[in-house]
């Protein structure tokens, strides 16, 4: 059916690769096992090192935070969180919806936006295409820090300062060539005879998106839900700028506020709450991760 | 499509000639480029446009914009401190991009196999780059290259005394950015993985009963499949490492300390814009940045040509 | 028939620049008319200041009671860490809408001074809209721009001093401090203690990069550090001589070495002398009370403030006032001069607001914070005692000219590191940070 399948005919029952391995014995495969999992588990605990230090510091009484390098120490307390929790007028949980909504916005804002602007550089013939998409990657090449000022000249004049919208209104706009470019690619690794069979079935462009290119790109949907998550939810420099009044602060803007060169720092409370903050993010990676996975088998390319 | 080493060579089906179809597709286009378009329009192309004006001109923000022509530019060749960002961006990016690439790969396959728990291996290896620019990881990252921290301790049980701070000293700071830069590997390894997910089940299995080894498969059909991925991999790989800012501005607490070895051309560019008031200045080391970059990423795309296989293409 | 529809973009792009230009331009009308600050208390303001998680607390409370006493007014606020509120200040600053009432420190006001970012406040106190008795004259001059007008109204002080652990001076053998002393006297306190310090602790920090400890020693010698012109003031000769005396301190393993001290973190209480690490410090006073609380959490010793070393010309302990003003932009400035002045002045609020920033200016409330029946801990207590002594002895002021903020600190310390770290010799160095420094001040 496609170029890149049209190999060989394929024989009714294709020996598979873990059908081979179950014919050695079957002892010889746990030590194997064994070892892989033990190497993985070293690997990971030197990598997460920082992280499980991070934990336990957040446990420990607040004036012994640094006490050591030890994952562990004498006494556990909650104090951390609670404190972290209740931070300012409001609490930490606050912090916690207002990052919320802006990386949803952003979120839908890129899919949708990202996804049609990439189907059309990967999959269509117009004037000036090859300019346009020099556009799209030129505006990663130019350092975000000097357009901070124009644009905030910009969203002043519109009246947006202070509201979630400068964070979120031009993500529906495809500003993310990132995201563009990330998409345009995968879109690009599927063969386009697929197009021409739905085409053939009837499909107009927008079918032919909708029902063929989008199903078989999960895993770049996945990929792209999944980094927007992050960079909103970590980003510190435009909550900075555009969100100053405390009740529309973001989680980063929070975690920063309990660090003070001029007065007192509150590490403790820092870690407490940099640990809850990586939460939503683990949940909602092992959430997209399903689309990673199973985005071929379930659409199946046979 | 070159598969050709592990299996017969794939019949084309014949499509139609690239240019054959001989009309463009000029209102679907539009339909679907359009909130990109606006978005260029309304949010893009107008601070960009504004930046490079402002590269001519002496502006510190707090008063009118002045023009001074090249000025900006010149003052360039003789700034010290431009010479020494440049040096460690150009040491940086030529260490680190070939490193994260490698590495995200060789995870990624790990991660690609038959494993179990392997859900969970995926969110632990991807964790470190849930981090970002957390204010959190400059404290950690002293925890762990610091005088008193972890390497030296490890040091010391094997007998290795009085290394001093990583962190610290010049000469291996730039060491310490590129190590938590790699940390972060994972968003490079999920786009590998998210790849390899796309390389079809059957072709390899077809390989592997043509007696291909394992190795043999990876160079002869997962990596031609995917190179449109490592493609955008390297790319974006080499651009973001140019524009190299938060790591090394948590760790260092913006100086790009100690005394400038991890001066990245964008922090001191921010140091120049942010720190000193001159946007004028930053502007211009922002649009050489941008050209210089234009330059790499044509020759990224002039070469794809020969390495790149896109599944659109007979 | 697709090349105008191209181009049909280009005007739109056109426009957008257009907008972009002549907003800024036209927002820059040069300073607002001088105000009395007389007229109707009401409307919104919105007040900014620096700070982390428990300044913004004490600051909230005391915008409450501001709230009280006057319930017509809306007040929003805006903090950030210290780097970072300036950073959003200045881009606020480039589209015109600062926020009312800013908080200022002496050592940047002048750059804001210079583009006319703020209002002098010079008419509202001769009106009594903003009161300026309690205040000791020489204080309030903190608060002058390099014109001498008055650009904020200091409320709390910040004296830099040394910290001593007098814990670890006893185990060193050298005991406590004296009252006062020079700079010999104290190179040779430092020096006595090396040999008695458990390893890995220094008996002084790295000097040589503190621009602080630069003035105590500058001002003391009677040497000016900017002069009239804005320019540095002191010599080539001068500040080798400073550098020279803190690299043999570093030498001899007496102070910190340069890559502790680079990788020391910022804020007082993870630094070296609140983990145990350092028997003299270098720190403004506030931050005695905070280091002293990490330091119990490892039953590190107690720290007590000292002295800087006297020089020939007298005190070098130099002050750094921080207070509130209002930005040209503010549209209303009755209002946001009644809270400047409730801040400064309001003996309730300050002491809600428990000298977190530095010690009052205003005596009354100076007063009332250190009175028998104060709340405030005995360490916060004596901090306030010893600004008491120190604005006694009519400390010199540093007037610090526009772009200070922006090259002096980060060219100091990023100089004398590296004759430390022996990547450039003495001479070099002094060099290049002269030529870094003039070719931005003024």
């Amino acid at each position: 059916m496609t170029t890149t399948l049209s190999a060989p005919p394929q024989p009714t029952r294709v020996p598979r690769p873990w059908d081979a391995r179950t014919q050695r014995p079957a002892g010889n495969r746990v030590v194997k096992g064994v070892i892989k999992h033990a190497v993985l588990l070293c690997v990971l605990l030197i990598m997460l090192y920082p992280l499980l230090w991070m934990v336990g510091a957040s446990f420990r009484p607040g004036n012994q935070t640094f006490a050591g390098l030890s994952l562990f120490s004498d006494t556990y307390t909650l104090q951390n969180y609670a404190d972290g929790w209740s931070v300012g007028n409001l609490n930490f949980s606050r912090y916690f919806v207002n990052s919320a909504i802006i990386t949803i916005g952003q979120i839908v804002g890129n899919l949708v936006a990202c996804s049609l602007t990439a189907y059309a550089f990967a999959r269509l013939e117009f004037p000036f295409k090859r300019v346009l998409f020099g556009m799209v990657i030129a505006t990663m090449l130019l350092p975000q820090h000097v357009t901070l000022i124009p644009k905030y000249i910009i969203f002043n004049q519109m009246g947006w300062v202070d509201t979630y919208l400068p964070l979120t209104v031009p993500h529906f706009f495809a500003v993310d060539a990132f995201f563009i470019f990330l998409m345009v690619q995968f879109i690009r690794t599927l063969p386009k005879s697929l197009d021409e069979s739905a085409r053939i079935d009837g499909c107009g462009h927008w079918g032919i998106f909708w029902r063929i290119i989008m199903p078989m790109s999960l895993p770049a949907i996945g990929t792209t839900a999944m980094f927007t998550f992050v960079w909103a939810w970590n980003d510190l420099l435009g909550p900075l700028l555009y969100l100053p009044s405390s009740d529309l602060w973001t989680v980063s803007l929070g975690l920063n506020s309990f660090l003070d060169q001029t007065g007192q720092s509150t590490y403790g409370t820092l870690f407490a709450m940099a640990t809850l903050s990586l939460a939503p993010i683990v949940g909602f990676f092992i959430a997209s991760q399903r689309l990673l996975v199973e985005g071929i088998a379930t659409t199946g390319l046979k | 499509m070159t598969l050709a080493t592990a299996t017969e060579p794939p019949v084309a089906l014949p499509t139609a000639p690239r240019r054959g179809r001989g009309r463009t597709q000029l209102l679907p286009a539009l339909a679907f480029l359009t909130p990109w378009l606006v978005g260029m329009v309304l949010f893009t192309f107008g601070p960009m446009l504004y930046s490079l004006y402002l590269s001519f001109t002496r502006y510190d923000l707090l008063s009118n914009p002045e023009w001074v022509g090249l000025q900006n530019y010149a003052l360039m060749g003789s700034d010290p401190r431009f010479w020494k960002s440049v040096g460690v961006t150009l040491t940086y990016v030529v260490v680190f991009v070939p490193l994260l690439q490698v590495v995200s790969m060789l995870v990624a396959l790990l991660l690609n196999s038959r494993l179990r728990f392997l859900t969970g291996y995926r969110a632990l290896f991807y964790l470190p780059s849930l981090m970002g620019a957390s204010v959190a990881v400059a404290a950690l990252w002293r925890q762990v290259f610091g005088a008193d921290g972890l390497v030296n301790a490890v040091l010391g049980l094997v007998g290795i005394e009085n290394v001093g701070s990583w962190v610290g000293d010049p000469a291996r700071a730039l060491g310490t950015i590129i190590t938590l830069n790699l940390w972060a590997f994972g968003s490079t390894m999920i786009i590998f993985l998210a790849g390899l997910r796309q390389v079809p089940r059957e072709l390899l299995e077809a390989a592997e009963v043509d007696g291909a080894s394992k190795i043999r498969r990876f160079f002869s059909i997962t990596l031609p499949m995917m190179t449109p991925l490592v493609f955008f991999n390297v790319l974006m790989g080499t651009i973001n490492a140019f524009q190299s800012f938060t790591g090394a501005y948590v760790v260092s607490g913006g100086s790009g300390g100690p005394v400038d070895s991890t001066l990245f051309y964008t922090l001191y560019l921010y140091e120049r814009g942010f720190t000193q008031l001159q946007m004028g200045y930053a502007s211009a080391m922002a649009w050489v940045l941008l050209i210089v970059l234009a330059v790499v990423t044509g020759i990224f795309f002039r070469s794809s040509r020969y390495w790149v296989h896109y599944g659109d293409e007979s | 028939m697709t090349k105008p529809r191209f181009r049909r973009l280009l005007p739109g792009a056109a426009l957008v620049l257009g907008v972009a230009l002549t907003s800024t331009a036209c927002l820059n009308q040069g300073p607002a008319a001088s105000s009395d600050g007389q007229g109707e208390v009401g409307g919104t303001i919105q007040v900014a200041w620096w700070g982390g998680e428990s300044r913004n607390a004490k600051t909230n409370a005391v915008i409450e009671q501001f709230n009280e006493d006057f319930p017509e007014v809306t007040t929003e606020t805006q903090s950030a860490d210290y780097a970072q509120y300036f950073n959003r200040l200045n881009v606020q600053a480039s589209s015109r809408s600062l926020p009312c009432v800013v908080q200022m420190q002496d050592r940047q006001v002048n750059d804001y001074v210079k583009r006319q970012t703020l209002q002098p406040l010079d008419d509202m106190v001769a009106s009594g809209a903003i009161d300026t008795s309690k205040i000791p004259p020489a204080v309030l001059d903190g608060g002058r721009g390099s014109d001498g007008k008055l650009y904020f109204i200091p409320y709390g002080i910040a004296w830099d001093a040394l910290m001593v652990n007098t814990t670890l001076a006893e185990e060193a053998g050298v005991g406590a401090p004296p009252e006062s002393w020079d700079w010999d006297q104290f190179v040779s306190y430092v020096s006595q203690a090396k040999d008695g310090l458990p390893d890995g602790t220094y008996a002084v920090a790295a000097g040589g990069e503190e621009q602080n400890a630069f003035y105590a020693w500058a001002v003391g010698q009677g040497i000016e550090v900017f002069n009239a012109e804005g320019q540095l003031g002191f010599t080539k000769e001068q500040l080798k001589e400073y550098w020279s005396l803190w690299l043999d301190l570093q030498e001899q393993g007496i102070a910190l070495p340069p890559d502790m001290s680079a990788e020391e973190p910022p804020g007082a209480d993870q630094g070296y002398l609140a983990t145990g690490q350092l028997m003299v410090g270098v720190l403004p006073g506030n931050s005695l009370y905070v280091s002293q609380q990490t330091l119990d959490g490892r039953d590190g010793g107690e720290l007590q403030a000292a002295r800087y070393p006297d020089g020939p010309a007298g005190i070098g302990n130099i002050l750094v006032a921080s207070g509130f003003g209002i930005s040209s932009n503010c549209d209303n400035v009755p209002t946001s001069a009644a809270f400047i002045d409730f801040f400064t002045n309001d003996v309730d609020a300050q002491v809600a607001f428990a000298a977190d920033n530095g010690a009052p200016t205003n005596t009354e409330v100076l007063d009332a914070l250190t009175a028998e029946d104060s709340e405030l801990p005995d360490l916060k207590r004596d901090e306030l005692e010893q600004y008491r002594a120190i604005s006694e002895d009519n400390p010199p002021k540093v007037n610090y000219p526009p772009g200070f903020n922006a090259v002096f600190q980060q060219a100091f310390t990023r100089n004398y590191n590296e004759v430390a770290f022996g990547r450039l010799t003495l001479d070099q160095a002094v060099d290049s940070f002269f030529n870094e420094t003039n070719a931005s001040l003024g």
